[in-house]
């Protein structure tokens, strides 16, 4: 019993934090349109500083690993730390990353972005101690609060599915608000938004910076859960993995990533932990990254949407009689209301999103 | 100061090997307008053909390099003409074929990883005797590499500006359409695209892995950065362009590691990146300032 116990109070953990990820994306490729693929960098970044602000100064347990930043800070403080790093190195990428340039060129650069940072963390030990990375970093409260391992990790397990809960609300606050309706509007017809007066650039910018706060919060989530963090942690491909869950649940619906989540990071590849090796140990795993890449082709083809798509967003009843009324949606609603709002009424001519059944209920 | 020589020295040989995957990756972008990340996966693949068949059936290593540009050729028409083709005609967005690559790469990055049994193997690749060229001093085998670097800009130069089939492929990078209407026949210049592209490829990952002396499945997504960072940086659809870009990145990623900071080397080339899209977006502003389509 107590090994499943514990083994199933690890994967409540992980679905947790692959949860706040895939938010994290969804926000940025699912309401904006922003292709992000080195968020494992802002996830990373997060883990590394919730790391180093409670080992100590540099030395570390038993000073075998050098890092910056080094102190001990008291519980809470180290997640809002790895959240405020997620945030303030997304907003100076953003700053090159997200201008108005072509979305391929977008991906690309972030991509190259993740696979460089890695090569640079891995070679310069003096930021984050190179390969091997950061280790022995403590549990959160354990000894405060006087509790067994196995159940501190339903402990631990049931806080993060608070803070799940928490920026659930957040985030989907945010997507109903004017402003989220403005993400969609320039994901959409940016040019059509920007004569409304959106600026693209910003909002891009505000994305990237909200989506890197929740990445900073999962990976300090992560690693005082786990207790360490090196660059095996945070290949390029583990971005795929919460890109993948974003798209099988549902692009743009916030609700659908828990079906995505629970799909990809969980079934595909923590279950198969549970495999006796085959052949050589690390054919299970490539197996199912080769399946993670063909279920990610597979949905861009067949489902780019996700199983359970973005609902067509309905104005609020007073305006939407109101434009019955008039019958003018596409002409007056633009002009007249704030921005925001009514900018989905453009919908009509956004010509290929809207034929390819984006729209449709 | 000998040592300043000597580092551009090194810096033309990393260029000449960033330059022809440039060249072979900035033709295919400009004519099919696909972004193409499985370029990385191809790479690993051409990589291990030149190790086992140099290394482990000992054949000639230029028999072995053409073979390897053949295979990736051959693999580069088949997904162009399979995949890529497969969602082209589904209407997929520029944005989401970038996607669809980066995932093509992912599988064929894991099945190298899953027939190679996940290890890094090491190339033993005799260097030749060493030449003194002024303060430089270089292996024959890094001057070999720089030859190819100039035989392929030269070779696709001629061919892009000296043959029928350059000025087709062109006219198809101007406006497709057109060119179709003119009865260019755009599907099997496409085709000739891909296989240029895929052997530019193949070559590349060859000579890169010679250069570094060992190969795993991760080979083609450690060198991708450099040669997409000079494909974007040289101009889209022009090999000189990427020579030139691949000259500057060779150039600050050695001296970078000259001056004792190897670590930020890679990061110093993408700087540059970085300081290009801020300056001089031409090229790549966004798609609806350009009108761009898939062409396949």
């Amino acid at each position: 019993m107590g090994h499943y116990s514990f083994y199933i109070s690890t994967l409540v953990v992980y679905f947790g934090i692959d949860l706040l990820s895939a938010w994290s994306l969804n926000l940025q490729y699912g309401y904006t349109g922003v292709i992000n693929f080195a968020y494992v960098v802002f996830q990373a970044t997060g883990a590394y500083v919730a790391g180093v602000v409670v080992l100590g100064s540099d030395t570390g347990a038993g000073s075998y690993q050098h890092y910056i930043l080094g102190a001990h800070l008291p519980f809470p403080v180290p997640l809002l730390a790895a959240t405020f790093a997620g945030a303030l190195l997304s907003g100076v990428i953003g700053l090159f990353a997200v201008r108005r340039i072509r979305r391929d060129y977008q991906a690309a650069v972030m991509l190259i972005l993740s696979l460089i940072l890695l090569q640079l963390v891995q070679s310069d030990t003096a930021i984050f101690n190179g390969q091997d990375g950061i280790t022995a970093i403590p549990h959160p409260l354990q000894s405060a609060l006087g509790l067994s391992l196995s159940t501190y990790q339903w402990v631990y397990a049931l806080w993060v599915l608070a803070i799940c809960a928490v920026v659930y609300v957040v985030v989907q606050k945010l997507c109903r608000s004017s402003w989220g309706r403005s993400l969609r509007a320039i994901r959409d017809q940016e040019d059509a938004a920007a004569s409304l007066g959106l600026n693209g650039t910003k909002l891009r910018l505000e994305v990237l910076i909200i989506g890197g706060a929740i990445a900073g919060l999962s990976g300090g989530l992560l690693v005082e859960y786990i207790g360490a963090w090196s660059p095996g942690a945070w290949g390029y491909a583990e971005t795929f993995v919460i890109f993948t869950a974003v798209l099988v649940g549902g692009v743009g619906n916030n609700r659908a990533m828990l079906l995505g989540t629970l799909i990809v990071p969980i079934i595909v590849l923590e279950v198969p932990s549970f495999l006796p090796t085959i052949v050589y140990p690390g054919l299970i795993d490539a197996i199912e990254w080769i399946i993670v890449g063909l279920g990610w082709m597979g949905f861009l083809l067949v489902r780019p949407r996700g199983l359970i798509p973005e609902r067509r967003f309905h104005a609020p009843r007073r305006l939407s009689s109101a434009v019955d009324r008039v019958g003018l949606l596409g002409v007056i609603a633009p002009v007249t209301a704030n921005v925001g709002a009514p900018v989905d009424a453009t919908a009509p001519a956004a010509g290929a999103r809207a034929e390819r059944g984006r729209e449709e209920e | 100061m000998n040592i300043l020589i000597q580092t551009i020295g090194f810096g033309i040989v990393s260029a000449s090997i960033i330059a022809v995957g440039a060249m072979g990756f900035t033709i295919q972008f400009g004519l099919t307008n696909v972004l193409n990340l499985s370029f990385g996966g191809v790479m690993t693949v051409s990589a291990f053909i030149i190790y086992l068949t140099e290394q482990q059936a000992g054949i000639n290593v230029w028999l072995g390099l053409l073979l390897a540009g053949v295979g990736a050729a051959a693999l580069t028409v088949f997904l162009g003409k399979t995949v890529f083709k497969v969602y082209a005609r589904r209407g997929t967005h520029l944005f989401e074929m970038v996607m669809v690559t980066l995932g093509l790469s992912l599988v064929i990055e894991y099945a190298v990883d899953a027939i190679s049994r996940d290890q890094v193997y090491s190339i033993s690749f005799d260097q030749g005797a060493s030449y003194h060229i002024g303060a430089v001093t270089l292996s024959e085998s890094q001057i070999i590499i720089v030859g190819i670097g100039i035989v392929v800009f030269l070779a696709l130069e001629g061919l892009l500006h000296l043959t029928r089939l350059g000025k087709a492929l062109r006219a198809m990078a101007v406006d497709p359409g057109l060119a179709r209407s003119c009865g260019i026949p755009t599907n099997r210049i496409v085709n000739a695209t891909w296989l240029i592209s895929g052997f530019l490829c193949g070559v590349a990952g060859v000579i890169y892995v010679i250069n570094s002396l060992s190969v795993s499945y991760t080979t083609g997504m450690l060198f991708l950065p450099s040669v997409i960072a000079a494909a974007i940086l040289g101009g889209v659809g022009s090999p000189r362009g990427a020579i030139l870009a691949a000259l500057l990145l060779g150039l600050v990623t050695q001296l970078v590691a000259a001056a004792g900071l190897s670590a930020y080397s890679s990061m110093a080339a993408f700087g540059v990146l970085v300081i290009v899209l801020l300056a001089r977006p031409s090229g790549v502003l966004s798609a609806a300032a350009r009108k761009v389509e898939l062409t396949l």
